[in-house]
C-alpha cells in the first residue's frame, strides 16, 4: 500500500474508534461539554468543566448457578470443574470416595476435591445473601454424610475466601442418590466484588459407611448470589492522551458525569473519556477543542 | 506390568533422563560429564538421574572447624555473586498460544498472575533474612575472602520477550541463547554478578520438564563446551511453568487455599534456583581442570538442593512445623512469599541446617 493511502486507512480507522460517541458491550460514554470545536478563553476560564453522559448495564440482584462437572473418569484430564451450563458428564460415577465408621465415629481421609470455574467469570458477587447448594452422593451408603464446602475466589489478583459451610444428610441406601444441601454465609466485605475466578472445594466425611462418588449430571450445584453486572462503575478523563496514562476520575451521578480540569495551554486539544464497569471498559469517546488567550 | 518389567522401564527412564541431561548441556572430551543442576520435584527427590555431577575436585578450603565435612558445604574456588542482580525474562508469554485460558482483569500474557508474582518476589527478596543466609559464603580473590552481600535491591530488570519466537520443547541450548539475548537486551556487562531467569509460559516449556523427567527447574553456566556458540560466563535458570506440574512443583505446598497456594511453586522453585546461582554461579563446572564451582557439598548438593521440599507432606500438615520446612517469608514490600529454606553452614552451632524460611531450629509454636 502506498504511504498516502495507508495513512488514509489508518486515519479512517482512528476516526471510527474515536468518534464523539463510542460504545462497548455493557457500558458506553459520551462527552457533551466542551462541545466539538469549542473555543475556550484561558483568561476567562481557568478551569474547564467537562461533562457527558454514561450508560451502564443494570446491576440487578440475581443469582448464578454453577454445576459440578467432570470430563472424564480415570483419565489424565478428568478436569473436575464448575460450569454455568449442565449436561451429561463423562466423569459421572468417578472420584470414588470410600469412607467408614471410625472409632470416634468419623473417618476423615483429609481428601478434598477442587472444582474451579471454567466459565461464568467475571461475576459480581452479592455478599449480602447466603450461598446455597447441594452435593448429591451416590453409591453404597449408610449413615450420616457431612460435606464441608469452601468457596474461594480471585479478586484483583488476590486470593479471597467467600465462605465455608457444612451440610449433612442421612444417606439413603435405597435411593439413587442422597442430596446434601449446604449453605454458606458469604463474607459481607466482599459484597460487590468482581470475581475473576472461583473454586468450590468439597470434602466429604462423617460417621458413615460409604463407597460412592459425587453425583453429577446437574444434581450437584452451587447457587451464588450475584448482580447481573458489576456495581463498580467509573468514568475517567484524559487530556491529549488516548492511553489514559494520567487519567482523572470523574464524578458519576446517574447517567451523567462531570469533572473540572485546569484549562490547558493555548492551542488545540483533544479530550478523551471512557467508562468502566467491573472488568469491562468502554471504547474511548473524544472531543477536540481550542484554548485561546 | 509385572515387577521385572516395571524395573526395566524404570531403568530405561533413568537412562533416558541421564541422556536428556547430558543433551541439555553436552560435554567436552577431557572434561567431567556435564549437566545442569536440577531441582527434582517433590516426587523425585533422590532420583539418580537428577543428582548433581560427581564432585571432581578437592575444595579450596575445608568446611569451618567442627563442621562435619560430608554435611556442610565447602568452597570449591569459583566465583560467587557478591552483589547479585537478577534479570527476569518472560520468553514468549505474549506469543499466540502461550496460554490456553484467560482470566478477567488479568493480562492476557499472564492470566494466572505468575509473572507478576515472580517479579514481585525478586523485587522483594533483597535484604530479607532468607536471602541473608547466603552472606556467610564468599569467594576468595588474591587470598582475601569477599562475602556475598544482601542488598535491598537485587532486581535487575524484566523483559517480556515476544520478539524472539519460542516453541514448545525448547532445548537447554535455546534457553542459553535466550539468556545471551537478555544480556544484550539489558546491556549487562557484569556477568559475574548477574543471573538470568528464563521463565516459560504455560504451553511452551523446556523439553525435559515436559517429558516428565521429574524436575521443576535447573540452573547452569554457559561454556563453549556445553553451550556452543553462546557467550561464555552467563548464569541462567531454566524456569518452566511449574504450575503445569501441580503439587509436584509446589502448588499449594505452603498455602492451602486453592487460589492462595496456586502460585506457591513459582517462588519456591525460582527462589531455590536464584540462591543456588548466587552461591554457585559456575554450576559446578570444571573446565580444563579448573573448578568454576562455588559452594556445595561433597555430593554436589548446593544450598537449595540440600533443603528442597523439607517438610513437604502433600498438604496433610503444614510443612513449617518441621525445622527448615517450606514456609512463607515476608518480603521487603511487606507481602508474603512461600519459599524453601537454604542450607546454612552456621546453623545448629556449625553443624549446618536449613534456615531462613522463618522456621529455623528450634521451631516453636
Amino acid at each position: 500500500m502506498k504511504n498516502a493511502l495507508c495513512r488514509l486507512v489508518v486515519l479512517a480507522a482512528a476516526t471510527a474508534v474515536l468518534a464523539g460517541v463510542a460504545a462497548a458491550a455493557t457500558t458506553s460514554v459520551t462527552i457533551t461539554n466542551p462541545s466539538a470545536g469549542q473555543k475556550i478563553s484561558s483568561k476567562r476560564t481557568p478551569y474547564l468543566a467537562v461533562a457527558g453522559s454514561v450508560s451502564f448495564a443494570p446491576a440487578t440482584p440475581g443469582s448464578t448457578t454453577f454445576y459440578l462437572r467432570r470430563d472424564g473418569c480415570g483419565t489424565s484430564n478428568d478436569n473436575p470443574h464448575l460450569s454455568v451450563t449442565t449436561g451429561t458428564d463423562a466423569g459421572d460415577g468417578c472420584g470414588l470416595i470410600v469412607d467408614a465408621i471410625g472409632p470416634a465415629g468419623d473417618v476423615d481421609q483429609s481428601a478434598f476435591i477442587d472444582f474451579p470455574a471454567s466459565d461464568g467469570m467475571p461475576l459480581a458477587l452479592d455478599g449480602t445473601r447466603a450461598v446455597d447448594g447441594q452435593i448429591s452422593l451416590t453409591g453404597a451408603q449408610v449413615g450420616l454424610a457431612e460435606v464441608d464446602v469452601t468457596l474461594a475466589a480471585l479478586v484483583n489478583g488476590q486470593a479471597v475466601t467467600i465462605g465455608s459451610g457444612t451440610g449433612s444428610a442421612v444417606l439413603d441406601p435405597t435411593g439413587a442418590s442422597t442430596p446434601v444441601p449446604f449453605t454458606i454465609d458469604a463474607n459481607p466485605t466482599l459484597d460487590g466484588s468482581d470475581l475473576q475466578a472461583l473454586d468450590l472445594r468439597v470434602h466429604i466425611h462423617g460417621p458413615n459407611v460409604y463407597s460412592g462418588f459425587i453425583s453429577l449430571n446437574g444434581s450437584s450445584w452451587v447457587d451464588l448470589p450475584s448482580y447481573a453486572a458489576s456495581v463498580n462503575k467509573s468514568v475517567s478523563v484524559s487530556l491529549d492522551d488516548p492511553s489514559f496514562a494520567n487519567a482523572v476520575p470523574a464524578r458519576v451521578s446517574g447517567s451523567t458525569w462531570s469533572v473540572a480540569i485546569p484549562t490547558p495551554a493555548v492551542g488545540s486539544h483533544t479530550l478523551y473519556a471512557r467508562s468502566t464497569q467491573g472488568y469491562d471498559t468502554s471504547a474511548a469517546a473524544s472531543r477536540t477543542f481550542t484554548v485561546t488567550k | 506390568m509385572n515387577r521385572r518389567t516395571m524395573r526395566l522401564v524404570g531403568m530405561l527412564a533413568t537412562l533416558l533422563a541421564f541422556g536428556l541431561g547430558a543433551a541439555s548441556g553436552g560435554s567436552a572430551a577431557g572434561s567431567p560429564a556435564h549437566w545442569p543442576i536440577y531441582m527434582p520435584d517433590a516426587q523425585h527427590v533422590g532420583s539418580p538421574a537428577l543428582q548433581p555431577p560427581p564432585v571432581c575436585c578437592v575444595p579450596v578450603a575445608p568446611p569451618p572447624a567442627g563442621a562435619p565435612a560430608p554435611v556442610n558445604m565447602a568452597y570449591f574456588g569459583g566465583h560467587v555473586q557478591v552483589t547479585p542482580k537478577i534479570y527476569l525474562v518472560f520468553w514468549g508469554w505474549g506469543q499466540p498460544g502461550a496460554f490456553d485460558h484467560t482470566t478477567p482483569g488479568m493480562p492476557a500474557d499472564d492470566p494466572d498472575g505468575a509473572a507478576a508474582r515472580m517479579t514481585a518476589f525478586v523485587k522483594a527478596m533483597g535484604g530479607t533474612a532468607w536471602a541473608g543466609v547466603s552472606t556467610q559464603y564468599y569467594e576468595t580473590v588474591n587470598g582475601q575472602n569477599i562475602f556475598i552481600q544482601n542488598p535491598a535491591n537485587v532486581f535487575g530488570g524484566v523483559w517480556y520477550d515476544d520478539t524472539n519466537p519460542i516453541h514448545d520443547n525448547v532445548t537447554g541450548l535455546e534457553l542459553a541463547q535466550e539468556a545471551q539475548r537478555a544480556v544484550a537486551h539489558f546491556g549487562v556487562t557484569d556477568l559475574a554478578n548477574s543471573q538470568f531467569v528464563i521463565a516459560q509460559p504455560q504451553k511452551f516449556n523446556e523439553a525435559g520438564f515436559n517429558s516428565g523427567a521429574g524436575y521443576c527447574a535447573w540452573h547452569d553456566y554457559t561454556q563453549p563446551s556445553t553451550y556452543p556458540g553462546v557467550e561464555p560466563g552467563i548464569s541462567f535458570t531454566n524456569m518452566p511453568y511449574v504450575l503445569n506440574s501441580g503439587a509436584s512443583c509446589g502448588e499449594n505446598s505452603v498455602n492451602t487455599g486453592y487460589f492462595a497456594g496456586r502460585l506457591d511453586g513459582f517462588t519456591i522453585v525460582m527462589g531455590h534456583e536464584i540462591e543456588e546461582t548466587i552461591t554457585d554461579p559456575g554450576a559446578e563446572d570444571v573446565i580444563n581442570g579448573q573448578n568454576l564451582g562455588g559452594w556445595y557439598d561433597y555430593t554436589g548438593y548446593e544450598n537449595g538442593d540440600k533443603c528442597a521440599w523439607v517438610g513437604y507432606t502433600d498438604g496433610l500438615t503444614a510443612p513449617s512445623t518441621v525445622p527448615g520446612g517450606l514456609n512463607d517469608i515476608t518480603g521487603n514490600d511487606g507481602q508474603t512469599y512461600p519459599v524453601q529454606s537454604l542450607w546454612s553452614n552456621q546453623s545448629a552451632a556449625g553443624a549446618g541446617w536449613c534456615a531462613g524460611a522463618g522456621d529455623d531450629l528450634p521451631v516453636t509454636g
